[in-house]
């Protein structure tokens, strides 16, 4: 569950309406059960009912919330819950710019600890396209960190002490 | 500001390093709220379903 609630707040960038979120899936998931297979991904078929649900929410609000990714991004970025690190806050920061598709690619794959084929399959599209979100969403953030300019990889020795720009 | 990747991968061009990097910070963002005590409203509502699957 804990999973499932941190990719909502990816999703919605909102603790509160995260947990809204996780509230109705769980909703739907239960009333849905008989369409579960059983041997099947309990865990994407949650994901996947909390994905659906996020966007077609989304659609029925976006006259309300029209600048959602903005709002919700700013949320997310700016949440107290801070390490302190200025790692971890200018990378939250970053991750909330990527666009959606991509960022939800990098962090099924990255972070919620699905494969490529899990994934295509939450997001309702090809294996190839994950791929490509993943690996762009992985560029772009180098990008914004300013870290593919610095010679991270082409130094032989370790050099991840090289923090953010 | 897309510069030329140093690291020439197959697979983005981004150096393993760099790729690890940024994977490793992904993961914090998200662990850190995955690793969050469920919310009491939540916890209860899993029970109530659970015990109304009962039929």
């Amino acid at each position: 569950m804990g999973s499932l609630r941190a990719f909502a707040v990816s999703l919605c960038g909102d603790k509160e309406r995260a947990d809204d979120l996780v509230q109705e899936t769980l909703f739907k998931a239960w009333n849905h059960l008989d369409s579960f297979k059983e041997g099947t991904n309990l865990k994407a078929w949650l994901f996947t009912i909390l994905r659906n649900t996020y966007f077609s929410e989304r659609r029925k609000r976006r006259r309300e919330v029209e600048d959602a990714d903005g709002t919700y991004a700013g949320r997310l970025a700016t949440h107290p819950e801070q390490h302190g690190h200025m790692d971890m806050q200018d990378f939250r920061a970053v991750l909330v710019r990527l666009p959606d598709d991509q960022r939800e690619a990098l962090i099924l794959v990255g972070a919620a600890g699905f494969s490529y084929e899990e994934a295509a399959e939450i997001c309702g599209c090809a294996v190839g396209t994950i791929k490509s979100r993943v690996n762009r969403a992985r560029n772009r953030l180098a990008d914004m960190l300013g870290l593919a300019n610095v010679d991270i990889g082409a130094d032989t020795s370790d050099t991840l002490g090289i923090k953010s720009a | 500001m897309s510069g030329t990747p140093s690291g020439t991968e197959p697979d983005g061009g981004l150096s393993p390093t760099l790729q690890a990097h940024i994977g490793r910070h992904v993961r914090a963002v998200f662990d850190e709220v995955a690793r969050e005590p469920i919310p009491e409203h939540l916890l209860r509502l899993l029970k109530d379903l659970e015990r109304s699957g009962d039929k």
